[in-house]
């Protein structure tokens, strides 16, 4: 325990703390999310260690999903997605002359998610990696195939969803089947001419960079860039008005939300956006005294914000004891852990038991230093709304550039890599595919391919993805099920759409 | 019956040609969600679209063409420059800080509505400050290759 806290100094604290600065900045502007604020710091973390670079991600990542509730309360419009509930309650309580007020319990209600989250992680993600440790390449191919279904099925459409996924797959194959993967270290799916660009592949961190951040830029570009926040009136209330009281009789509320956060956080892929809806209509169903809720209740805020920041902890289970992003923000974290030479999967957590608990207390940190700034500064980081947009996007344009260019040491082709995924990221929205599905897929691709031609290798028979082990039956079980749902809940919404229409 | 499935699934995959098993699959599996997507999205939407519900996207929406087009054109023009002024002076992120000092400055401009003195004063001390202090931070006190 004692050579843990060697590795925490105070450099560690400030970078933590720092993250959850930049991080709470870069949520509460909106159109930019907690993906984009660790896409966009990345080149920072290149000459940290390990454990720094961790402090300053995991910093970046809470607030980032944090900063969300400014804009979302004072100007409703939701900061990131997952802040989509907090405009129910928190807009109608800022109308009010309570801007801070709401703020301040949306803040609470997130230390608190946050908090519950991380705990859930510390004791679920060490006994998942326990029990994933046994899995063959059948079950982790397996367990591949089962984060793409769920991914497609919580899409709005299932087909789509799916072929989001495929298009992404494929995507990672293009490159060498890696000798060291034990391939052939043939190129394939690329021209001739390409391949001294391609051989490997496109880089990881250049393409989610390319997509969460000048696809983002290309997409605002094309609504003309707005400049309306400034003209709004911002209405913060006068200070107080906040005691500790409000929370009084609301625990269930906030502890069942932060459950559902966690573990929507955990399903591979699926938006913030889904945890907080559902933490707000379930406390919508169970409450008591729910009719004030739409109004400017606080317990509305409750709900989306404990929800949304147990998102955190909920992500990273996956990704830590199994290897697979629990969300697109965990996606670019992947990408950096692998930069720190870390291979997250089901031996990351007792190989690296100290990074483990590096890792435990950065979040918590984070958490922490995310309360104090949020609930005492909370009027000055609000100004962050109104900074302009010229401003900030040719900044976020130059910093998407260093964090490409630097990540292989200098290659230009990875700065060409980002153009390309840009406008590929700007035509996959527009034509209505779906980005989540298509990242996961192109991380997982790699893996997939090697998982399923080395089973077949060795078995010889496509059989042995059913018959290698009970777990594999489980996994094909699951499978089928969250298809089932899919199907389900498609039909259902169409007989429901065709009620309304006639 | 027993064998006649069992070898029906097995499969032997030859080495040599084994870096295109894969891909393969994946090629039939998209074709075959792409058709469906045909069937079951794109042709509805098409009608619905003929029938004036809907409007395609890109093509059928209004957008601002110069502020989009012109962030493609300064995008490119911005990593082809700052590529070409980086080996004039390589190893010292020269390029990358001229470049982009030129390319905030421009980009701030297009994105103005209105353009005053005051808000093109700021863009331009924008354009100053933030590429020298990311150059410094970066290049100078972390080391890390920029163009």
């Amino acid at each position: 325990m004692l050579d843990i806290l060697s590795l925490l100094d105070i450099t560690f604290f400030l970078l933590a703390a720092l993250g959850a600065l930049v991080g709470i900045i870069f949520g509460a502007i909106p159109g930019m999310t907690a993906t984009m604020a660790v896409a966009v710091c990345l080149p920072l973390t290149y000459a940290l260690g390990l454990n720094h670079g961790l402090a300053l991600l995991l910093g970046l990542y809470v607030g980032g999903i944090s900063g969300g509730m400014v804009p979302a309360v004072l100007l409703n419009i939701p900061g990131t997605p997952s802040s989509i509930t907090t405009t129910f309650d928190g807009f109608p309580m800022a109308q009010k002359g309570e801007g801070e007020r709401a703020l301040r319990v949306c803040v609470v209600a997130s230390v608190i998610g946050g908090l519950i989250s991380a705990i859930v992680l510390f004791l679920f993600a060490p006994l998942l990696a326990e029990f994933s440790i046994k899995f063959s390449y059948v079950e982790k191919f397996l367990i591949i195939l089962l984060a793409l279904t769920v991914i497609a099925s919580m899409s709005r459409n299932m087909l789509v969803g799916i072929f989001s996924g495929v298009i992404g797959i494929w995507l990672s194959l293009i490159g060498t089947y890696s000798i060291s993967d034990g391939g052939n270290g043939k190129t394939r799916l690329m021209f001739d001419f390409l391949e001294p660009y391609l051989f490997e592949g496109f880089s990881l961190l250049p393409v989610l960079i390319g997509i969460f951040g000048i696809a983002t830029i290309l997409l605002e570009a094309e609504e003309g860039i707005k400049s309306g926040l400034a003209s709004q009136n911002i209405k913060f209330g006068k200070g107080g008005g906040f005691s500790f009281g409000i929370f009084r009789g609301r625990l269930t509320n906030l502890v069942r939300s932060s459950f559902i956060g966690t573990f929507v956080g955990m399903l591979p892929g699926v938006g913030g956006s889904a945890a907080s809806v559902l933490a707000y209509t379930q406390e919508k169903n169970l409450s008591r005294d729910s009719s004030e809720m739409g109004k400017g209740a606080p317990q509305g805020l409750m709900a989306s914000e404990s929800a949304n920041n147990a998102l955190t902890g909920g992500a990273l289970i996956p990704l830590l004891s199994l290897g697979i992003p629990g969300d697109s923000t965990t996606a670019v974290l992947i990408g950096a852990f692998t930069l720190q030479g870390i291979q997250v999967g089901p031996l990351f957590i007792p190989e690296n038991a100290d990074t483990w608990y590096v890792m435990m207390t950065a979040l918590v940190f984070a958490n922490i230093v995310m309360f104090f700034l949020m609930f005492y500064a909370i009027k000055h980081i609000a100004k962050v709304v109104l900074v302009p947009k010229y401003i900030l996007y040719p900044i976020i344009v130059m910093m998407c550039v260093v964090g490409a260019y630097a990540i292989n040491y200098g290659i230009m082709f990875d700065v060409w890599t980002l153009l390309i995924f840009g406008v590929l990221g700007y035509l996959i929205q527009k034509v209505g595919l779906e980005v989540a599905p298509l990242i996961i897929g192109f991380i997982l691709g790699g893996q997939a391919e090697v998982y399923f031609v080395k089973s077949l290798e060795s078995a010889g028979s496509y059989g042995i993805f059913f018959t290698k082990s009970p777990i594999a039956l489980v996994l094909w079980g699951l499978i089928a099920a969250s298809v089932i749902f899919s199907v389900v809940m498609g039909l259902k919404s169409q007989a429901k759409r065709q009620v309304e229409a006639s | 019956m027993e064998s006649g499935l069992s070898s029906l699934l097995s499969v032997s995959i030859d080495f040599e040609t084994s870096h295109l098993f894969f891909p393969h699959i994946i090629h039939w599996v998209l074709g075959v969600l792409f058709a469906l997507v045909l069937v079951f999205n794109v042709v509805p939407f098409l009608a619905a679209v003929r029938r004036g519900e809907r409007s395609l996207p890109i093509l059928g929406e209004s957008m601002d063409k110069f502020r989009f087009f012109g962030t493609l054109v300064l995008i490119v023009a911005y990593f082809q420059t700052m590529s070409m002024v980086g080996n004039f002076f390589p190893y010292t992120g020269y390029g990358f800080l001229f470049v982009s000092m030129v390319f905030l400055f421009l980009m701030s401009l297009m994105y103005m509505h209105t353009r005053t003195r005051r808000k093109v004063l700021t863009a331009a001390i924008n354009a100053l400050v933030a590429p020298t202090l990311a150059w410094f931070i970066l290049a100078r006190l972390f080391q890390i290759t920029l163009p």
